[in-house]
């Protein structure tokens, strides 16, 4: 369990390559900080040709990605574009109906999503897996401090309390950690959300809108922190509906219009004017 | 074993906290039992004997179990933290035996409340075969808990509609609640009299829909 305190600074570092060379790239890196420079690392997601359809509507059409360990990718596109969808593919919360999907190393089938989990791989995968969704994922009845608590115990963290108390402090929830979340602002709620996330300190990072309902400062605090998790390695795959933020934070963009990608670059190589044009062309 | 185990404490736990932060589903449940005891006896009139108080009791176990299931998986899906549950890396099959826990835990509160108002309103002694009558209450319910906790994962799901559990639920664990039904009546008039084929064939039922219940379960539920 990594501890903010231990994050390693700026500019990102990648650790020893776990995965296959083939899932190795070359990245171009663009987003908060190392501009310019170039890193060989492993891939965290590697997506081929996904497709996935609901009923007779097509909302995702051959996407094909690849996301560096340590690397952030933010993903833009109109509403119904398909980037929920995509990013809840990642979380292996759907299953993808055609395409190859290989999370963290691990090769995702078809049926993956409805496999029983217990000690397969699915469940080391998830694991080792963050999400952030359009619902915070929490208890209102429960204190902020008791869903942390439950989810570390759910995850097998080590001390639940000690990370609790951790993630409180990070996320400025010190002083309502022990009221019930219901009692919270919309914004509180988000930040409670984003450390029920990160409660098992996870490899991949998948954040759906992250920034929405958070204050300018809280804003603030959570692009740092993504930083911070870049910083110790970490992956982070965010859907935004702010491209000026996106090509911030991320080091790769993609666009994805009417379920196919449209867009897919280094953000150092885009500017704002473009990825808005792409996104507006929906 | 021990890990399954733990982690079904926590679950169920968690679902009993927050049961007791806000006391809204065991109100609720109680309050419905309480009126199906109260409003059938009332229309019972001088039918209060016989059949009657062993037929009341089970539909009001049976309705306030259905609120129960309905209840505590409605508190998964407000906010989304079934979702989170179902990224976490636990077996689906031990999130269904811990909701079909924290579900036999209220149904057992609320059956004990409906319980006593029954032995009031209709006057009929459990004294005779006191342990016998809580034996068959207990397997009825496991075996209708096991159905209904299943049936609201399917039925809260984004394809069907809420109002369908007690459409799904009642019938499957008819043959079972029938069964229940005409133990408890032994009971209430010869004082006792079950037999071990009796208690068997309600624990073969109870295997049956657990099983069911754990094998479909992951297949039903849906973030």
């Amino acid at each position: 369990m990594s501890d903010k305190g231990d994050i390693p600074p700026f500019p990102p570092t990648c650790g020893a390559a776990e995965h296959a060379a083939s899932d190795t790239r070359e990245v171009a890196s663009g987003g908060l900080e190392g501009e310019g420079k170039r890193w060989d690392v492993p891939l965290t997601v590697r997506a081929e040709r996904l497709g996935r359809r609901f009923e007779d509507r097509v909302v995702l059409e051959d996407v094909s990605l690849e996301v560096p360990r340590g690397s952030c990718m933010a993903i833009l596109g109109a509403n119904g574009a398909g980037k929920t969808t995509l990013l809840r593919i990642l979380a292996t919360l759907l299953a993808p109906d055609c395409g190859q999907l290989r999370l963290l190393g691990t090769e995702i089938g078809p049926s993956a999503a409805r496999r029983s989990n217990g000690a397969s791989l699915l469940a080391e995968l998830r694991r080792r897996i963050g999400y952030i969704g359009h619902e915070p994922m929490v208890y209102r009845e429960l204190s902020a401090r008791a869903n942390l608590e439950f989810f570390g115990k759910l995850y097998g963290v080590p001390d639940p309390p000690a990370r609790a108390q951790h993630l409180l402090e990070m996320m400025g929830l010190r002083g309502r950690a022990d009221e019930p979340a219901r009692f919270f602002s919309r914004g509180m709620v988000q930040r409670l959300a984003i450390a029920r996330a990160l409660v098992h300190d996870p490899d991949l990072l998948l954040a759906d809108e992250p920034f929405s309902a958070l204050d300018a400062a809280a804003a603030m605090a959570t692009e740092v922190l993504m930083g911070h998790l870049l910083a110790a390695g970490k992956t982070i795959v965010m859907v935004s509906h702010d491209a000026a933020q996106s090509l911030r934070i991320a080091h790769n963009v993609v666009v994805l219009r009417r379920g196919r990608i449209v867009m897919s670059s280094p953000t150092s190589a885009v500017d704002e004017r473009a990825v808005l044009a792409e996104v507006r062309e929906a | 074993m021990m890990r399954v185990l733990r982690q079904i404490a926590l679950l169920a736990g968690k679902d009993l906290r927050i049961e007791a932060g806000s006391g809204r589903t065991l109100g609720l449940v109680v309050v419905l039992g309480l009126l199906v005891v109260v409003v059938l006896g009332l229309g019972l009139g001088a039918e209060r004997r016989g059949a009657a108080p062993a037929a009341v009791l089970w539909v009001a176990y049976l309705f306030s179990g259905v609120l129960c299931f309905e209840k505590t998986m409605a508190a998964e899906r407000t906010d989304g933290a079934l979702t989170a549950l179902l990224l976490a890396p636990v077996d689906r099959g031990v999130i269904y035996l811990a909701k079909l826990t924290s579900n036999l835990v209220l149904m057992a509160g609320a059956a004990g409340v409906i319980t006593i108002a029954g032995v009031v309103f209709f006057s009929f002694d459990l004294s005779a075969a006191p342990l016998e009558f809580a034996a068959i209450t207990l397997l009825g319910m496991i075996g209708f808990a096991a159905t209904g906790t299943l049936m609201a994962a399917a039925t809260g799901s984004s394809r069907l509609e809420g109002g369908l559990l007690a459409l799904m639920a009642l019938p499957l664990a008819l043959p079972l609640v029938m069964l229940c039904a005409q133990l408890t009546l032994r009971v209430f008039r010869d004082g006792g009299a079950c037999g071990a084929a009796d208690y068997a064939t309600l624990a073969a039922f109870d295997a049956v829909f657990l099983t069911v219940g754990w094998l479909l379960f992951e297949w039903v539920i849906e973030p």
